[in-house]
């Protein structure tokens, strides 16, 4: 069976791992072997990901002697390996399509975003932070924000490309669930809200949050005054 | 992701300098796709700046799928035209390349190229290969060239990026390691490489990724510390589709050598 010839390693809450897990189930590809790291242990540097993953970071993926790391590049991976199986991720018809890669790649842009914000302090050491950094990242995540509002209220359906739950979703919906989980308010972001809610009991979702999240229900505070 | 361009006229290309087609004559399956293709290209625009990789990947693309004929306008970024009515229009985020297909908009390159290679699948190159493993290799690679991209820009464009009162010397020299550090790695994937970045034909790694090697030696990136990097682009730059895009601003001399360190 394809999956038992498959490892993840993967660190519980990372965005890049969960998207992985996501793709993994909705391609119906549980069973793969995997083995949850500690960012904090600084398990992503140890010998077993360095010998998949040079870069020594997480997600790191074999499928019998195919690598692939990069977490969008997992999700086109099996998307296309296994395109019968599981749910269609990538649909047919042109225009969802093309809304699909367009979505995705701003997805990168959104994430970039959320980051500078919530690991300011990790990113950037500290003699080299500013409050007018800190300052102006807010600003643009805040104006990001509004451009996936808008994405969402435009969408032809429920989805970021449409009326089917595609790429787009699986790669954005774990930023998604990290605005809520750092306090984003649904009062102000009623679509991001209302996005969230849809999808965060889809089984394939369910089935990979973060079991540190489920550990600790109480989120942060970081995003509770946008 | 943002990219400098040199300040440059604006050209448009005369849609009228192909010949309008005439079904009358046309006796032969060849020329029937043919004009199926500038037809197709005709509902096609695309905004760009010179030298940058984004754009330079998906004007490739447009070659290669024998989508020639599109509409398309050069910008200036120096003089800010990505933010201009006519780009905001098609990408809110006033960003080039900005890539129009009909109703269809596809403002992120990799969305472009990938958009171009599904659509247009069985006409000029195929540039997804055949196999999991040439498959899995192509989708990471065009990836793994996400943070080289950003590392160069994280170089050449510290002090547009970073306002005055933000700038430490202990960052642009955070900086320049870790680009010197992503050129290694990616000299060691070129290791025993052969024509192409995978297997034995020309893909959309090398659409994509191409360019952001371009764009290093042409700012001064070198090519006896890189021989590998070096080889492959020598082995490319020839490329039909690849010499006929060639950023217009890079012809009229040598750039500007900020990456000679690296």
């Amino acid at each position: 069976m394809a999956a038992k010839s498959m490892t993840l390693l993967w660190g519980s809450g990372s965005c890049p791992c969960w998207r992985a897990m996501i793709a993994l189930e909705e391609k119906n590809l549980q069973g793969y072997n995997h083995k949850l790291l500690s960012f904090d242990k600084m398990e992503h540097k140890s010998q077993q990901v360095l010998d998949i993953n040079p870069r020594g970071q997480l997600p790191s993926f074999k499928h019998g002697d195919n690598i692939v790391n990069d977490s969008y590049a997992i999700c086109f991976y099996l998307e296309s390996q296994f395109q019968n199986q599981g749910n269609r991720l990538i649909p047919d018809a042109a225009e969802e399509r093309a809304l699909m890669y367009q979505r995705m790649f701003e997805g990168q842009s959104f994430y970039e975003k959320l980051n500078n914000v919530i690991y300011y302090d990790l990113f950037v050491p500290e003699e080299e932070r500013h409050a007018s950094a800190l300052s102006r990242n807010k600003e643009a995540l805040k104006a990001e924000l509004g451009l996936w509002e808008a994405h969402l209220q435009k969408s032809p359906g429920s989805f970021l490309a449409g009326s089917s739950f595609s790429l787009a979703d699986v790669v954005v919906f774990p930023t998604m669930a990290y605005l809520f989980r750092f306090g984003l308010s649904e009062g102000r972001y009623p679509k991001l809200g209302e996005y969230y809610a849809l999808l965060k009991d889809r089984p394939s979702i369910k089935a990979s949050w973060p079991p540190h999240w489920l550990e600790n229900p109480k989120g942060h505070e970081a995003l509770k005054d946008f | 992701m943002w990219w400098v361009g040199a300040g440059y006229k604006t050209r448009n290309v005369d849609p009228s300098a192909l010949t309008p087609p005439s079904f009358l004559l046309l006796n032969s399956r060849p020329q029937l796709l043919l004009v199926i293709s500038v037809t197709m290209a005709k509902d096609m625009t695309l905004l760009w700046a010179s030298g940058s990789p984004p754009c330079w990947g998906v004007q490739i693309a447009l070659e290669e799928k024998n989508l020639q004929g599109y509409n398309q306008k050069l910008l200036s970024v120096a003089k800010g035209e990505q933010k201009s009515k006519e780009v905001l229009e098609i990408n809110p985020r006033g960003q080039l390349p900005a890539f129009k297909h009909g109703k269809i908009i596809l403002n992120e390159s990799y969305a472009a190229c990938l958009y171009l290679e599904n659509q247009f699948k069985s006409q000029g190159t195929q540039l997804i290969p055949e196999g999991a493993a040439e498959v899995g290799l192509m989708y990471q690679l065009i990836f793994e060239a996400q943070p080289l991209a950003q590392k160069i820009g994280e170089v050449l464009y510290y002090n547009w990026k970073v306002p005055e009162g933000e700038r430490h010397d202990s960052a642009v020299q955070r900086n320049k390691e870790a680009l010197k550090e992503e050129m290694k790695i990616w000299e060691g994937h070129l290791q025993g490489c052969g024509d192409f970045l995978v297997g034995k034909s020309f893909s959309l790694a090398d659409v994509i990724i191409f360019p952001v090697f371009a764009y290093f030696i042409r700012n001064g990136g070198s090519e006896e510390r890189y021989p590998n990097v070096a080889a492959y682009y020598k082995k490319l730059r020839d490329r039909p589709s690849i010499k006929k895009t060639w950023p217009p601003t890079w012809i009229d001399g040598p750039g500007m050598g900020t990456l000679k360190d690296i």
